[in-house]
């Protein structure tokens, strides 16, 4: 596969901090996969986010050293263009909608209003776009006046809506019930079918588990593991990081431990329970 | 700080467009809290006095600008005042960059002159379009003035600068009490921002 | 089937006069003051407080032609409030000419009345109009007019925002306040007690808005607000059709009474 963003030795700081947030960022994003990043709270997830973005330093300001690419060109050569390559999705579902438009519908064309996208194409991809993340029912509503899950999908929506090459997505879920949450990795499914690269930050690991090709560990604003899902949150030394890992992983470690002969330590209910029933029908 | 050129472009930044209706809506929520308190004053001055601290005069005359006319759109007797609601961001936006406000004395003086400044100015339309009483607050006070045979002018003037000196002093005040509790790290973000940090490095 | 979202958007008007395009009504708008200003200036000795009257007949018929006389009306409520006031205190408080009507201390001199329709009448006519301009054009059709006018994009976000910001803030002050009254915070009783009502009710609204609005810029940012392209706009102005007739109407109006005014009174 190839390498869409890369992030070259990137070291960043908020204005008015004393130390750098993120510190020596090396990765290589590829193209069509979906990273799950994890770790604690402040090891500089968001910040990642932002910097992948352009958003630290254009508008946080600050100090950032090294280089952010997107295919190899430096992300600020881009100018305000680079909306059109990166989506971005972020908590707060109440400040993710544009304040001018009266309608969801209206509100999911905005940004294609602002690309210049001619009106016929933009009635036809919203209008498919609403149907992916069934909000149809919500189009005529006022965007102020709908629920905080609501107002996510749209978010994602009015993003997804954009076609950008990578999404960034920001723990989505965080302010959200299960059903929110649920609906809002409805669509980030359908994403991943659609082979689009997706950078997703979530604390609810097993939706990581489930969902994420690669897995990218944050601690004190550094990278400290980097890997294919199931290896990384197989690797229970990852709890001394801070990193929540799944619970049925943590489970397969103490069963393994314990001498029940499992293929591998799994990191979804599914895979869990194929693994174990498995050991044990072979262990008679 | 070190001095460099200044052009009104630089203080429109995206986050002074977003400030600009955050202002007018404080001026009109303020206005009309005040009213529905049944507090005897205007208290609709708040978010152009603000603006104005945090994000200099341009950001300020603005705020004020577009508060008469959206508030002019169901009482269009405030278009004969867009002007004072300019006057009222730009002094305090000019006063803001020079430093005054980041200082309790120099603040009240800067928010006198700008009161007194805009009152004068508020002047011409009340003698010559309304004849010296528009129904607000005071103007009873002015109008048994001018019954009393005071000439429109002062029967104006002396009611009204006393009344918005005071109006305008508790509007500084409470802008004072919304920087307080804005973060640094948002308030750095902001043109003038950096003279408010409360904690300077 | 149903109408598509698209079509839901739009704005339709059946009346010529009040689906003007937004640009024309502000072209009668500027008329219709500079108008009232023409019958106001004494050139001559002649009184014209009454031509005032006339002139905002001619507004009640605009309002009544564009099919939203009550709607209006309903809009010119604050501006009686002000006519009102302005045609009581000039009655009573300028002297001169006839004695008019007299009861106990109060006397009403002809001076006086006239002032007070002139004042009263032009402070009516003019904002009137502008009543008549912003009841007839929804937010919508003003910053789509704006933004096909070729104002900066920037300026046209503002405008909307702006008024949907109102909205807003009006909405959580009042959610806050009876939050307050819940809490047994005082919203009536003396003067100090209503003060201290306002800066709570007030200050963490700012605060909500203002932190909110980096998030704001990143959400625009993120929808392509800076991106470099020709905008384009789902929503459609439209015209009624009746566009040049009334400007003709209009102009030729304003030379009458001008002429009138410069070479026979």
């Amino acid at each position: 596969m190839s390498t869409i963003m890369e992030c070259k030795n990137v070291t960043y700081q908020y204005p008015l901090t004393d130390k750098p947030t993120l510190k020596n960022i090396n990765i290589k994003i590829e193209k069509g996969k979906v990273y799950g990043v994890v770790g604690e709270n402040g090891a500089g997830k968001t910040t990642f986010c932002a910097v992948l973005r352009g958003f630290a330093p254009s508008f946080y300001q600050g100090e950032l050293q090294g280089e952010v690419e997107l295919e190899g060109k430096n992300i600020v050569e881009y100018g305000g263009d680079i909306s059109t390559r990166i989506g971005y999705v972020f908590q707060n579902p109440f400040t993710q909608i544009s304040g001018v438009k009266d309608t969801v519908y209206e509100e999911v064309c905005y940004g294609l209003e602002n690309f210049g996208v001619p009106v016929d194409e933009i009635d036809r991809r919203v209008r498919e776009v609403m149907k992916l993340t069934n909000i149809e029912s919500l189009a005529m509503q006022n965007p102020f006046e709908i629920s905080g899950g609501q107002m996510q999908r749209v978010a994602l929506a009015s993003v997804i809506v954009l076609e950008p090459d990578v999404l960034v997505i920001d723990e989505p879920t965080s302010q959200l019930d299960p059903e929110g949450t649920e609906s809002v990795f409805e669509v980030i499914k359908a994403m991943k079918e659609k082979h689009k690269t997706i950078v997703l930050v979530e604390h609810k690991i097993d939706l990581i588990a489930e969902y994420a090709d690669e897995v990218i560990v944050f601690k004190d604003g550094e990278i400290v593991a980097h890997g294919p899902t199931e290896d990384i949150l197989s690797d229970m030394s990852l709890l001394k990081k801070g990193v929540n890992l799944p619970q049925v992983a943590v489970l397969c470690s103490k069963l393994k431990e314990k001498g029940l002969p499992l293929e591998k330590i799994a990191v979804t209910d599914k895979e869990a329970v194929r693994v174990i029933e498995k050991a044990l029908k072979e262990r008679g | 700080m070190t001095q460099k050129k200044r052009s009104i472009k630089d203080d429109f930044t995206m986050l002074t467009i977003l400030l600009i209706p955050i202002g007018v809506a404080v001026n009109v929520v303020g206005g009309n809290l005040a009213s529905l308190l049944k507090l005897p004053m205007y208290l609709d001055t708040i978010g152009t006095i603000f603006t104005g601290i945090i994000a200099g005069p341009w950001v300020g005359a603005v705020t004020g600008l577009l508060t008469n006319i959206v508030t002019g759109i169901t009482n269009p007797v405030n278009f004969w005042f867009i002007h004072v609601n300019v006057i009222v961001g730009l002094l305090t936006g000019f006063m803001a960059r020079a430093g005054w406000f980041t200082d309790w004395k120099k603040g009240l003086l800067a928010t006198v002159i700008q009161s007194v400044a805009s009152t004068i100015a508020s002047a011409p339309p009340v003698v010559y379009v309304f004849g010296g009483v528009t129904g607000s607050g005071t103007s009873l006070i002015s109008a048994v003035m001018i019954a009393a045979g005071k000439s429109i002018w002062t029967s104006f003037l002396s009611v009204e600068i006393v009344w918005t000196v005071i109006d305008r002093i508790i509007s500084w005040l409470i802008s004072l009490g919304v920087m307080r509790v804005i973060p640094d790290r948002t308030l750095v973000k902001f043109p003038l921002g950096n003279l408010y940090l409360k904690n300077k490095k | 089937m149903d109408k598509s979202f698209l079509e839901q958007v739009q704005i339709h008007k059946k009346n010529k006069l009040d689906g003007l395009h937004s640009k024309t009504k502000m072209i009668v708008l500027i008329l219709y003051v500079i108008c009232t200003f023409i019958l106001a200036v004494k050139v001559t000795r002649l009184q014209l407080p009454l031509y005032q009257i006339a002139w905002f007949g001619v507004l009640l018929v605009i309002f009544a032609l564009s099919g939203q006389f009550a709607k209006c009306l309903r809009g010119m409520r604050a501006v009686f409030v002000v006519f009102a006031v302005i045609v009581i205190a000039q009655s009573l408080i300028q002297p001169g000419g006839e004695i008019l009507f007299k009861l106990g201390p109060i006397t009403i001199e002809e001076h006086g009345l006239q002032k007070a329709c002139n004042l009263g009448f032009m402070v009516l006519d003019v904002a009137g109009i502008f009543v008549w301009f912003f009841q007839t054009t929804s937010h919508k059709e003003i910053a789509a007019a704006l933004r096909e006018a070729g104002v900066n994009d920037k300026i046209a976000y503002v405008f909307v925002s702006t008024l949907k910001m109102i909205d807003e803030m009006g909405k959580n002050s009042r959610t806050i306040m009876n939050a307050q009254r819940a809490r047994g915070i005082e919203t009536e009783g003396n003067l100090m007690v209503r003060a201290k009502a306002f800066v709570p009710s007030l200050i963490p609204l700012v605060l909500t808005a203002i932190t909110g609005a980096e998030e704001r810029v990143v959400t625009l940012e993120a929808r392509g607000f800076s991106v470099n392209a020709q905008k384009t706009s789902v929503f459609k102005l439209e015209k009624s059709g009746a566009e040049t007739l009334v400007l003709i109407v209009s102009l030729l109006i304003t030379v009458a009474l001008a002429a009138w005014r410069i070479f026979l009174a």
